[in-house]
C-alpha cells in the first residue's frame, strides 16, 4: 500500500473495503455509530480471548484518527477502549504465557488494551509497529500487510502448522512434486527402465507356476494322460525358480542402487546449497532440524523410493493374479474378493493396534537414555550431592515403565497374530468349500483349484500391503516437497555480480553510515549507528550483553545486510565488494574458538589452504602457540576437532589467533577473544594479540575493560545507540557508561584478589 | 516496602547492591485494583502505582502463592520487583478477585476439562476440548516427547503449535471416554 500524496484515495478505501468484509456487522455498525469512518479503516484485527480472558472476540479497530476496542458478545458490540491516534506515543506488544497483551501509551499514561492468544502475536505485533509508526511519521505510515506473516499457507491460505513448509500437506501439488522428482532422478532413467522390465518378467514367472501344476494335477497325476511330462513339468518349475531367484536378486540390487544413488546427490545437491545460504537462514532454523532434513529426509526418500518400486511390483501382481484368476473360473474368481475386506481390515487394525504400541516403547526407551546420558554426564554432580538414590528410583520408574511398554507389545501381538493369520487362513478355507464344490460338481477341474490356492498364496500379501500406500505417497510428497522448499531457498546476502571486482588492497577504514539492523526488521538491534574508523586504529566496543556489540561485527563481515544505512571498507559499500574480497581482508578471533577436525598445521591455515608449512610455524609463533604445539607428542601433525587430543581454552585459543594472523588481514576482529580463558592463559593470548594487532585495523569486543585500555578508542553501545565514543582516557574523565562499568569490573576485581586497571 | 531507599544507592552498580532478601508485601494494607484494562497497586504506605504485573514463581506447582508483583518492562530494561504476594488468598476480597483476574489474563494455560474428540493427520494432532476458559480446537505436533510435558503421571502439559499451553491437572479426574482418548494418543 503506498500513501503517498499523489497517489489516489482509492487505494486506501480498497484496504477498507477488504477489512470491512471481515468485520462481523455488530462491530462494524458500532463502530460507526461511535464516529470511526469504515471506509477509512486501515486495521482491523480479531483477538481471541474476551476481557476476562475466556475464548471469545475482541476487535481492534483503527480508522485514520482513531482507535477502538469493541466486545462481541452474544451479537451485541460494546465499546471498551476509544483513542485518537494523535494522542497515543508509543504501542508495545508484551509476551505473557501463551498469549500476549497490547498496551499503548496516550495522555502520559500506558493503558493495556486487550489480550489475545499466541497464535495472534505476530499479527498484533505488526499493529502495534504501525502505530508506533504512526506516531513517528503520522499519516505517512503504512498500514501493515498481513497476509506476509510467513505462518500461512502460501496456496490457501490457512495457518500452517509445519513452519518448515511453505504450503500445508493439502496443498502440495503432488502431480508436481512427482515431476520435479522424475525429471531430478533423469540420470536413473535408463535403469529404472529395465527396473521395470525385471519388474513384470518377475511378474509373469510368478504367474506360471501355478498354471504349470495345474497341467501336472489334472493330465498327468489325474487322468494320467501325458505321464511322460512329469519330468518335464518338474523340471520348468524348477527352471521358473531358478529365474525366479535371479530376478528377484537383480531387481534388489538394481533397486537399492538407483534409490542409494539417488539419495546421496540429493544429500549432495542440499549440502551444496546449505553453504551457500547466508547466517539468517542459520538463525532462523536451528542446526538440529538442518540435521535431520540433510541426514534424516534423505535417507528416507530412499527408504520410500524403495517402498514406490515394491507398491509398483504389488499393484502389477495383484492386477496379473486378478486377471488370470478371474479369468481361469469366473465364479471362483468372485469368492476370492469375499475374504478381502477381512484381509484389508486385519492390516488396517494392525498399524492402529500394533504400532502405537511400539511407539510406546520406542519413547520409553528413548526416555531411559537421555535419563543415562544425563546421569552419566553428571555423575560428578551426583556423587558430590550424594543422590545416588534418588537418581537409582528415577532409573527403576523409567525401566519399569520400558518393561510394561514391552510386555503391551508381546501381548497385543499374542492376541493379534492369531487373528491376522485367521484372516489370511479364511479366504484360503472358502475358496476350498466353494471350488471343491465345483470340482464334485465337475465345473472345474482339481488342477484348476489347485493353481487358484496357489495364486491366492500370492494375492493377499501384496493386496495387504497395498493399504499403507496412500501414507507412503503422502510421506514421500511431503518430504520431496521439503526438499524443494530447501533447494529453493535463495541466500538473502547475495553477492552482486560485479563486473570483474578490480582486487585493490584494502587500507582499512571502516565507516557506518546511519546504520540500522534487526535480526527481525521490527525490532532492531542497532539504531541508526554512525562512525569512523581509519586504518590502523585499534578500537574497543564495550556495552552490557544485548548492546549490539556482536551485531556490530557481524555487519563488518556481512554476515547480514543492514536493514537501513550502509557499512562501507575504504569508502566502498560492502554490498559492492564480492565475499572473497571482504573475507579476505577480515580476520576473525571469536570468543569460543572453532577447531575444525583434522591437524593442527591444516586448522592454522584453514582460510589458507595452500600456505608453506614455514608460514604456518611462524603464524604459530607469533600467536604464542609454537611452544605448546612442539611439545604434544604428533605436534603441528596432532588431531583435533572431533574425537582429537583435547587442547585447553587458551591452547584452542592460541590456535585460532594463529590461524588469522596466517590470513594477514587489514581488519582484524576479536569478538571477546579472552573471555573464556583463565588469567594465566589470557596473559599468553594478549601476548599473542599484541603481535597480531600491530599495523590493523582492529576491533575488540571486550569483557574484560582492562585489556582495552592501550584502544585508540573506545565505542560504547547501549541498546543498540553509540553511548560514548572516545579515547579511554577522555571517557574515563566523562564519568559515563565507559566509567561505570570499570568501575564494576574493579569491585569485582578486588574481590577476586587480582587487580585489573 | 523500601524501594525508594533503594533507588538512591550510588549509580555506578545497580545489580551489585541488590539484597537477596525477600521482600514480601502485607496482604492485609495493601489493594489491587482495575482501572480499565491496567492493575493498579496502592502499597502499605498509600504510594500508587497505576500499572503493575504479576508473576507467579511456581505456575504449576503453587499457582496462589509466591506471586510476584512488578512494575512493567519498558523498553530498556525489565521491571522493578515490588515485592512479593506470599499467598494472594489472604488479601481484601477485591484485591483477591482483581489479582485473580490478573493472573489468569497473563498466564493463558486453559485446562482441559473434556476431550471431544482427537485426530491424526499428516504428523498432528487435532484436539478438540472444552476448558475452564470455554470450547477450543488446537493443533498439536504428534512427537510425543517434544511437545507433552508430565509433571506427574496425572499431570501433563500439552504445547500446540503456538506454544501455548493445555493442561490436564488431574487425568483421572476427567470423565472416561475422555480419559481413554488422552491416553490412546499420549501413548500412556
Amino acid at each position: 500500500m503506498n500513501h503517498h500524496q499523489n497517489q489516489p484515495i482509492s487505494n486506501s478505501s480498497h484496504l477498507a473495503k477488504d477489512l470491512q468484509r471481515i468485520l462481523p456487522y455488530p462491530a462494524l455498525q458500532a463502530f460507526e455509530k461511535e464516529g470511526g469512518f469504515a471506509d477509512r479503516l486501515q486495521i482491523a484485527l480479531a483477538s481471541d480471548l474476551d476481557a476476562n480472558g475466556n475464548f471469545g472476540e475482541q476487535w481492534l479497530l483503527i480508522d485514520d484518527a482513531s482507535l477502538f476496542v469493541f466486545a462481541i458478545q452474544n451479537g451485541q458490540a460494546t465499546v471498551q477502549f476509544c483513542f485518537i491516534l494523535a494522542e497515543i506515543r508509543d504501542a508495545q506488544v508484551e509476551p505473557c504465557v501463551g498469549g500476549s497483551l497490547l498496551r499503548i501509551t496516550a495522555q502520559g499514561k500506558t493503558h493495556v488494551l486487550l489480550h489475545f492468544s499466541n497464535e495472534l502475536t505476530e499479527r498484533f505485533a505488526l499493529a502495534a509497529h504501525y502505530l508506533r509508526q504512526r506516531a513517528q511519521l503520522g499519516a505517512e505510515a503504512e498500514p501493515p500487510d498481513f497476509s506476509s506473516d510467513g505462518q500461512r499457507c502460501v496456496s490457501c491460505g490457512n495457518r500452517l502448522l509445519d513452519p518448515s513448509l511453505k504450503v500445508c500437506p493439502n496443498c502440495i501439488k503432488r502431480g508436481q512434486v512427482m515431476r520435479r522428482l522424475i525429471l531430478m532422478a533423469k540420470p536413473y532413467w535408463s535403469l529404472g527402465g529395465v527396473l521395470f522390465a525385471l519388474m513384470l518378467s518377475g511378474v509373469i514367472v510368478d504367474l506360471l507356476p501355478p498354471f504349470l501344476t495345474r497341467i501336472l494335477i489334472d493330465d498327468v497325476l489325474t487322468n494320467k494322460l501325458h505321464t511322460n511330462w512329469l519330468f518335464w513339468l518338474v523340471a520348468g518349475l524348477f527352471g521358473l525358480q531358478v529365474v525366479r531367484v535371479i530376478i528377484t536378486i537383480s531387481h534388489a540390487l538394481l533397486t537399492n542402487r538407483i534409490s542409494t544413488q539417488f539419495a546421496a546427490g540429493v544429500r549432495e545437491a542440499m549440502f551444496a546449497h546449505l553453504k551457500s545460504l547466508s547466517l539468517d537462514f542459520f538463525d532462523r532454523n536451528e542446526s538440529g532440524r538442518l540435521l535431520t532434513r540433510i541426514n534424516h529426509d534423505t535417507e528416507e526418500l530412499q527408504g520410500l523410493i524403495n517402498q514406490m518400486a515394491s507398491f509398483t511390483l504389488y499393484t502389477v501382481l495383484v492386477i496379473g493374479i486378478g486377471v488370470v484368476l478371474f479369468s481361469m473360473a469366473p465364479s471362483l474368481g468372485f469368492f476370492v474378493l469375499i475374504p478381502t475386506p477381512l484381509v484389508l481390515a486385519a492390516t488396517i487394525l494392525y498399524h492402529k493396534r500394533m504400532l502405537p504400541n511400539f511407539r510406546r516403547y520406542w519413547i520409553s526407551r528413548w526416555r531411559m537414555n537421555s535419563m543415562l546420558n544425563t546421569f552419566l554426564a553428571g555423575i560428578q554432580v551426583v556423587k558430590a550431592f550424594a543422590q545416588e538414590a534418588q537418581e537409582q528410583n528415577r532409573y527403576t520408574e523409567l525401566n519399569q515403565n520400558a518393561l510394561h511398554a514391552r510386555l503391551r507389545i508381546d501381548q497385543a501381538w499374542g492376541k493379534f497374530f492369531p487373528f491376522i493369520s485367521f484372516a489370511f487362513g479364511a479366504g484360503g478355507l472358502i475358496i476350498w468349500y466353494a471350488g471343491g464344490q465345483s470340482v464334485l460338481e465337475g465345473r472345474i477341474s482339481l488342477g484348476t483349484l489347485m493353481a487358484f490356492l496357489g495364486y491366492l498364496g500370492m494375492f493377499y500379501g501384496p493386496l495387504s500391503n497395498m493399504t499403507q500406500i496412500s501414507q507412503a505417497i503422502n510421506r514421500f510428497t511431503t518430504i520431496s516437497q521439503r526438499t524443494f522448499e530447501f533447494l529453493d531457498e535463495t541466500p538473502r546476502v547475495q553477492e552482486k555480480a560485479i563486473a570483474a571486482a578490480r582486487p585493490k588492497p584494502v587500507k582499512g577504514g571502516i565507516e557506518f553510515d546511519g546504520v540500522t539492523f534487526g535480526y527481525n526488521p521490527y525490532f532492531p538491534v542497532l539504531k541508526d549507528i554512525t562512525f569512523r574508523i581509519e586504518p590502523g586504529e585499534l578500537i574497543g566496543v564495550v556495552g552490557p550483553s544485548g548492546a549490539g556489540k556482536t551485531t556490530l561485527v557481524n555487519l563488518i563481515c556481512r554476515f547480514y545486510d543492514p536493514t537501513s544505512g550502509s557499512v562501507r571498507i575504504d569508502g566502498q559499500d560492502l554490498r559492492e565488494m564480492t565475499f572473497d574480497e571482504i573475507r579476505r581482508n577480515i580476520g576473525i578471533v571469536l570468543q569460543q574458538p572453532f577447531l575444525f577436525s583434522g591437524t593442527i598445521a591444516q586448522n592454522i591455515a584453514y582460510a589458507k589452504p595452500d600456505a608453506s608449512r614455514e608460514d604456518i610455524i611462524r603464524a604459530a609463533k607469533a600467536a604464542n602457540a609454537h611452544d605448546f604445539i612442539t611439545n604434544l607428542p604428533e605436534g603441528y601433525d596432532t588431531i583435533v576437532g572431533e574425537g582429537g587430543a583435547g587442547l585447553s581454552g587458551g591452547e584452542r585459543q592460541r590456535v585460532s589467533i594463529a590461524r588469522a594472523i596466517l590470513l594477514n588481514p587489514r581488519i582484524l576482529i576479536l569478538d571477546e577473544a579472552t573471555s573464556s580463558v583463565d588469567t594465566e592463559a589470557e596473559r599468553q593470548i594478549q601476548k599473542a594479540l599484541e603481535t597480531l594487532v600491530q599495523g590493523r585495523t582492529t576491533i575488540a569486543i571486550a569483557h574484560r575493560l582492562s585489556t582495552l585500555y592501550n584502544a585508540d578508542r573506545i565505542i560504547a553501545l547501549e541498546r543498540g545507540k553509540i553511548a560514548e565514543m572516545g579515547s579511554p582516557q577522555e571517557l574515563m574523565n566523562q564519568k559515563g557508561l565507559f566509567y561505570n562499568l570499570v568501575q564494576i569490573q574493579s569491585q569485582f576485581a578486588r574481590l577476586d584478589g587480582v587487580p585489573t586497571v | 516496602m523500601n524501594v525508594d531507599e533503594k533507588t538512591t544507592l550510588p549509580q555506578t552498580d545497580p545489580e551489585a547492591h541488590e539484597s537477596f532478601d525477600l521482600v514480601f508485601l502485607d496482604p492485609k494494607t495493601i489493594r489491587f485494583e482495575y482501572e480499565g484494562n491496567n492493575l493498579t497497586l496502592t502499597d502499605s504506605d498509600g504510594r500508587h502505582y497505576p500499572l503493575v504485573t504479576l508473576r507467579r514463581c511456581y505456575p504449576l506447582s503453587a499457582s496462589e502463592t509466591f506471586i510476584l508483583v512488578r512494575l512493567p518492562d519498558d523498553e530498556d530494561q525489565p521491571g522493578r520487583e515490588l515485592g512479593i504476594l506470599k499467598d494472594c488468598r489472604e488479601l481484601q476480597p477485591e484485591s483477591y478477585q482483581a489479582v485473580r483476574q490478573e493472573l489468569r489474563l497473563h498466564y493463558l494455560v486453559p485446562v482441559i476439562q473434556r476431550v471431544h474428540h482427537i485426530r491424526e493427520e499428516f504428523g498432528f494432532l487435532y484436539w478438540s476440548v472444552d476448558t475452564d476458559r470455554g470450547a477450543k480446537e488446537f493443533i498439536m505436533r504428534d512427537s510425543i516427547i517434544s511437545s507433552t510435558r508430565r509433571m506427574s503421571p496425572t499431570h501433563w502439559l500439552l504445547i500446540d503449535i503456538n506454544q501455548t499451553r493445555y493442561e490436564i491437572r488431574d487425568l483421572e479426574a476427567l470423565d472416561h471416554r475422555s480419559q481413554e482418548m488422552v491416553k490412546k494418543y499420549l501413548l500412556l
